[in-house]
């Protein structure tokens, strides 16, 4: 090795060594270990290492995971749903509305600030709202829309979505903030004196101009309330059980590690394929400015 | 008036915190100057500072105890590795899995002098003493029992008041393999502990059936306790003695009782294990020792309102009254209770448990 590779190779080793070894031993080796557990198999007090497919063909025959994948599905896609139909227009509202950048930052922060405090702090609190002596149902009965405290708002789907998409809306904005401020004014000026109203230079303008924000807001929320077990276990009832709290489970109580591997080996595949799609989906919304 | 309300959210926030701090460090950090640490792996009430305080000044151990909210968070706490906990104190259902998965290790009895002081139903348990070696130190026991509102809920006298669709959205439950044997009572089956393939499939659609009245599903003697006193739940399967006392510390208009329905409360007892291995047996016995006390035994009853273990020592810091509520001359009391057993199954137990709470 010359001196000159040699330099190279320690500069190459200083920069990225650390970071490398992070990534294989804190990630890809996790990644391999779950999946060589998945194959073991469970056997009573414990489980043994074993090579079968015996746990992937009870995750896709035994009907009550792919019924807990699909309801999680549904969830995480609501979630996306309602953190999309809020984050948009309040992501457009600041950047195209809001004239001073004063304001147009502080509002920005004021979505933001949640993300400093504690995820589960967040979550907590909706069970002070939605809960029978909650907030919400002393507004409703004060306000006499109701006089008994309802019990529908806590423990089951509705206040998962609420709390879900009260947690990762930032995660829509961000993007949406970012992929609209790109946007140069000028194009929306030439839009409007080639005479275009706002809804078709909306349409055809800035929609797709933002797509890639719209689709990696998405992909983020859906991914996130896809992976989540902490609002289920909060705020969620007895039909809310999503597949993190399946894995958790076969983790603990049931003591099917073997089980869980495979389930997390599952759902990984499931969200690369997502992550994959939405790759996709952005690069077909591009607009070329050339 | 006003100044009620920030403070209600000052408490439930701070609550949150040490939820949170609670879930993320799990175990408290220790002091230097103790000169050894005991982990604990335990429920609820059973290293209260009124009788641990007093344990820790005098054998100089500190304690950390960390709550479990089921007997089926033993094993996968132990075998997520060794090296944490030094004693654990599983319910007669579990010390059978503790002992067969290799967790533990037997108990020197010349180290434990009042173990014959124990009851002899308890200590000749095929479970607690295996072919002469015994294997667990009987620390406390009780039952589960059905728990209701008396301002809300006529007291029932059968299980089934926990499928009664007049509470629809007020039932609870533990979220615990023992819902099988809930389910197996109230259907009449009388083999709850070895049921065939037909019984768990009729026993999970009967506990599917009842999902759309159940509000939630409890996990801890502190989250059943909240659901009560917020006005969620009205009745539910519990913990006899330690939840009620919660309850009514809460200070709410209304009050709580619990009732033995038709087809028997459950009984279960349990005991202190040594986790195999530990390099802090020496304070491990002290603290057998100690539990097995006077000073151990009141201090556990006074703090969850169970029954004690040792009525020679227990006999001596309770009142003659409470002595016979809690059954220090009657073990035999225990035969009124379906007393706990390892499912023969157990997989198949927890599998059915589990698609109970995935299903809708």
């Amino acid at each position: 090795m010359t001196p000159r590779q040699k330099r190279y190779w320690l500069g190459f080793a200083g920069v990225f060594g650390v970071p490398l070894v992070w990534t294989s031993l804190f990630l890809l080796i996790p990644y391999a270990v779950m999946l060589a557990v998945s194959f073991w198999t469970r056997k009573f007090p414990l489980f043994v290492p074993d090579f079968q497919f015996g746990n992937f063909r009870q995750v896709f025959a035994d009907p009550q995971y792919l019924e807990v994948l699909l309801r999680t599905g549904k969830i995480a896609a609501l979630v996306s749903v309602f953190a999309l139909a809020l984050g948009y227009p309040l992501a457009y509202f600041l950047i195209f509305i809001v004239r001073t950048a004063k304001v147009r930052n502080f509002l920005y922060m004021v979505v933001i600030v949640p993300l400093w405090v504690s995820y589960l702090l967040r979550a907590y609190v909706w069970k002070i709202i939605l809960g029978t002596g909650g907030v919400l149902n002393s507004f409703l009965m004060w306000t006499g829309i109701i006089d008994q405290p309802s019990g529908l708002f806590l423990y089951n789907q509705t206040a998962m979505i609420i709390t879900l998409t009260y947690i990762f809306i930032p995660f829509m904005v961000m993007p949406i903030y970012t992929a609209l401020e790109k946007i140069p004014p000028r194009l929306i000026e030439a839009s409007h004196d080639l005479g275009e109203g706002p809804f078709w230079t909306f349409l055809r303008v800035v929609l797709p101009l933002s797509w890639g924000g719209v689709v990696a807001g998405a992909t983020l929320t859906f991914c996130l309330a896809f992976g989540d077990f902490v609002a289920p276990s909060l705020v969620g009832g007895p039909d809310g059980m999503l597949v993190a709290n399946t894995v958790q489970t076969q983790f603990g109580a049931a003591l099917n590690w073997p089980l869980g591997s495979a389930l997390s080996t599952v759902i990984l595949l499931l969200v690369l394929t997502i992550i994959t799609i939405s790759e996709r989906s952005e690069r077909y919304g591009k607009i070329d400015l050339d | 008036m006003q100044s009620r309300v920030p403070s209600k959210i000052t408490r439930s926030v701070s609550m949150a915190v040490s939820t949170t701090l609670a879930l993320a460090i799990g175990v408290s950090s220790t002091s230097a100057a103790f000169a050894g640490e005991l982990n604990i792996l335990t429920w609820e009430g059973y290293a209260d500072p009124s009788f641990i305080k007093d344990f820790e000044t005098k054998s100089s151990c500190k304690v950390s105890a960390t709550y479990v909210g089921s007997n089926d968070d033993f094993a996968p706490k132990l075998a997520a590795g060794s090296g944490v906990y030094d004693i654990i104190v599983p319910s007669i259902d579990t010390i059978g899995q503790m002992r067969l998965a290799g967790f533990v290790d037997s108990i020197d009895l010349k180290k434990v002098p009042e173990f014959g002081q124990v009851h002899a139903k308890f200590r000749s348990n095929p479970d607690v003493t295996v072919n002469g070696e015994v294997w667990a130190v009987p620390l406390i026991w009780g039952s589960v029992s059905v728990l209701y509102r008396t301002d809300k809920v006529t007291q029932p006298n059968s299980i089934k008041v926990l499928w009664n669709p007049e509470y629809k959205g007020r039932i609870s439950l533990w979220d615990d393999k023992s819902a099988i044997y809930w389910a197996a009572r109230m259907l009449g089956y009388d083999n709850i502990y070895d049921l065939d393939d037909t019984q768990l499939a009729t026993i999970k659609a009967r506990l599917i059936e009842q999902k759309p009245l159940v509000r939630k599903y409890w996990s801890t003697a502190g989250e059943l306790a909240q659901l009560f006193l917020n006005d969620e739940v009205w009745v539910s399967n519990a913990w006899t003695g330690l939840i009620a006392k919660e309850i009514r510390k809460g200070g709410k208009p209304f009050t709580v009782a619990e009732v033995d329905p038709a087809e028997k409360s459950e009984g279960w007892m349990d005991s202190m294990m040594l986790v195999k291995g530990s390099p802090n047996t020496d304070c491990s016995y002290q603290f057998i020792n100690y539990m097995l006390s006077a000073k151990g035994q009141c201090g556990i009853v006074g703090s969850t309102d169970y029954f004690p273990t040792n009525p020679v020592s227990a006999k001596t810091c309770l009142p003659a009254e409470e002595a016979r509520s809690r059954h220090l001359d009657d073990p035999g009391y225990v035969d009124s209770l379906v007393m706990w057993q390892m499912p023969k199954r157990l997989d198949a137990y927890l599998e059915t448990w589990n698609a109970v709470k995935a299903a809708m």
